[in-house]
């Protein structure tokens, strides 16, 4: 069984934000969202590394635990999608996420919260698959068609890995071995073993 | 009627009693229920949809199914290989690439899973390899580009935290608060009865709460009400609603999320009000030691009630929850409708947190008030209804009170 991860070579990424410039573009995502962001560490310091993010799809997400409405939701291959037709915009889900995935539009009343937004994987949501009202609130569903997020599949510097963790994890270890360093798969710990982490 | 001592008995309110039992027997269900449920330890995240291959498309074979999970695995996987370097895979002149990675018929559709807490135990567990690649656990902000809140934000574990905290601990301690208070409220009725007046109705009545007073209390009343079945649906809905459909949680969500806005602004002009109106009769006093010594003579029928004056000890407790607890949850709330105004994102999650915990606690403190004010004790609501009460029913529960009025027989104060 596969099971879908996010893994970002802190030692390969440029800071270039096609990832981040390719999801909004792929999905249409609204002015205002990013379903995908780079964060820089040590900015213009000796060690500076840069580190593309998005929801991890986590395991035990705590996002779906908190989510008063059923909204969030996990499939079998560790997927976390979310229904925009039951959240409320309570904003749980971003207290809960440790990765501050779930996005807000500062649409309604009082500019507070709308219907939360974040990364389907490229997996659409709970609609019909490649319907119209799947594109218009998740963006497209490429994981329907056997492919895998567009964010990892345009990375320039394959700094961004998509798809089974298995996998991932031994294209990385071999590139280590291969260069001799790397400062690790950032997150996993966090978003994938929740119980192990310390 | 009347026994030796004479004078009415909170046991001599026999129907009152027999409700008291049955919603008593009603609550310990629910109780036990809730308990079985927090003990369940059912709060582990576990895969509700699972992914199958539609191998063939078309409309002759809508929805046929081949393969199931097996087939996906292999697809993402193949794909999966094509992010290798490109002198092994992948689309380059000498790699080969992988069966299946680019089939353009392929299609991958969801549907509902059963049972999927063997994957979440599965994947929770690292297999040697990946444990000695993780970079540890931490706290990790950065720099961004983009001009949004914690966009500079890579990892925060403390959010797992804030998950326990919020839907492990506040969640089933405020149920168990709210519940066992109404358990324990439906006990006392059923043994102990209502608080009686003594000496019976006079039939004279003596003024009690004006106009401005009322009103206020009904604004603050009903405001709180609002807010607590409004907050009540959205922590506690998914466990009491879903099972009527996701859909219409979602719809009960929505508009709880903006009847709970509503009713904000009336509470918060309400305990301002309330505020200005009683704080000078609710400071505390010496009499307040004694009547809580003697637990407000709530529990017996026979002795004299502790002297107090127009509030007893437990009323300015009630007062002071209204108003303290009142403006905590006015704060965290208008805190939570503007996110990011004044408090980072630590703020905030604490702003959450107190705002649920002290909401529960308010929730179980009133269930207390709304109940000795109406059937638990007899002739207390006339208090805020009329303005008026039975004279003998100020005489045994606020006699110093009764005292300083005694002047006007019909009490203008
Ligand atoms: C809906 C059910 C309620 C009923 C039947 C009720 C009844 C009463 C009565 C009869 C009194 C006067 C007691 C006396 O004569 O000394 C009173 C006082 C008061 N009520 Fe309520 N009440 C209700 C709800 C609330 C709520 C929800 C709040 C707060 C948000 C509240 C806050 C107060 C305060 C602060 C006082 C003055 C202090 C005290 O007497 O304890 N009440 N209420």
């Amino acid at each position: 069984m596969a099971r879908a991860k996010f893994l970002c070579d802190a030692e390969r990424c440029i800071e270039c934000n096609a990832c981040a410039t390719a999801c909004k573009n792929e999905h249409e995502v609204p002015w205002g969202l990013v379903r995908r962001r780079v964060v820089t560490l040590n900015d213009g310091e000796p060690g500076e590394k840069s580190i593309a993010t998005s929801c991890m799809h986590c395991t035990d997400a705590p996002c779906v635990s908190v989510c008063p409405t059923s909204t969030l939701y996990q499939t079998d291959i560790g997927i976390v999608l979310h229904d925009k037709d039951t959240c409320i915009g309570c904003g749980y889900c971003f207290y809960a996420c440790p990765f501050g995935a779930p996005q807000f539009p500062k649409s309604t009343l009082f500019g507070s919260r709308g219907k939360m937004d974040k990364c389907t994987y490229c997996a659409g949501g709970p609609e019909e698959d490649h319907s119209e009202a799947e594109y218009r609130k998740y963006g497209t569903n490429r994981i329907a068609e056997g492919k895998l997020p567009i964010c990892a599949e345009v990375c320039s510097t394959r700094a961004l890995l998509a798809g089974d963790g298995e996998t991932i994890g031994e294209i990385y270890r071999e590139r280590v071995v291969h260069r001799g360093f790397g400062s690790g798969a950032w997150g996993w710990n966090t978003a994938y073993y929740p119980g192990d982490a310390g | 009627m009347s026994d030796a001592a004479g004078g009415v008995r909170g046991r001599d309110f026999t129907g009152y009693r027999i409700a008291g039992a049955l919603s008593a027997l009603l609550f310990l269900v629910l109780l036990a229920w809730q308990i079985v449920f927090m003990l369940g330890g059912g709060d582990t995240v576990t895969p509700e949809v699972a992914w199958s291959s539609a191998a063939t498309e078309g409309p002759d074979t809508p929805g046929a199914r081949t393969g199931g999970g097996t087939l996906v695995a292999e697809t993402l996987t193949a794909r999966t290989r094509l992010q290798d370097e490109r002198f092994r895979t992948g689309p380059s002149a000498e790699g080969d690439v992988p069966e299946r990675a680019l089939d353009p018929g392929t299609r991958l559709t969801t549907a509902p899973l059963e049972d999927g807490s063997s994957l979440t135990a599965a994947w929770a567990v690292p297999d040697d390899d990946s444990a000695a690649m993780m970079h540890e656990s931490g706290r990790v902000e950065g720099r961004s580009s983009l001009p949004y809140a914690n966009a500079a934000l890579f990892e925060r574990p403390f959010a797992r935290d804030w998950r326990i905290g919020m839907s492990d601990v506040i969640t089933h301690m405020g149920a168990l608060a709210i519940l066992g208070m109404a358990f324990l409220l439906s006990a006392v009725l059923a043994l102990r009865g209502r608080v009686p007046i003594r000496r019976g109705k006079s039939g004279r009545t003596v003024k009690r709460f004006g106009f401005l007073e009322r009103a206020t209390h009904w604004l603050t009343a009903i405001s709180f009400l609002g807010l607590s079945f409004t907050g009540l649906a959205i922590a506690y809905g998914e466990t009491l609603f879903v099972p009527l459909g996701a859909r219409a949680m979602g719809t009960l969500g929505w508009w709880s999320t903006w009847g709970h806005v509503l009713f904000a602004p009336t509470f918060f002009l309400g305990i301002l009000i309330m505020a200005v109106m009683w704080t000078a009769k609710n400071l505390p006093s010496r009499l307040d030691a004694q009547w809580l010594a003697q637990g407000g003579g709530f529990f017996s029928d026979d002795g004299p009630h502790p002297p107090a004056r127009k509030f007893n000890a437990g009323q300015k407790l009630i007062f002071w929850s209204a108003i303290l607890g009142g403006l905590v949850m006015v704060l965290t709330g208008v805190t939570l409708m503007f996110p990011f105004y004044w408090l980072d994102l630590g703020g905030m999650s604490w702003a959450m947190l107190i705002h649920a915990a002290i909401a529960v606690l308010l929730i179980a403190v009133f269930l207390a008030h709304i109940y000795i004010g109406s059937v638990g004790m007899h002739g207390a609501v006339h208090a805020m209804w009329s303005g008026r009460v039975d004279r003998n029913w100020a005489a045994e529960h606020h006699d110093l009170w009764l005292k300083e009025n005694a002047s006007d027989t019909e009490g203008a104060r």
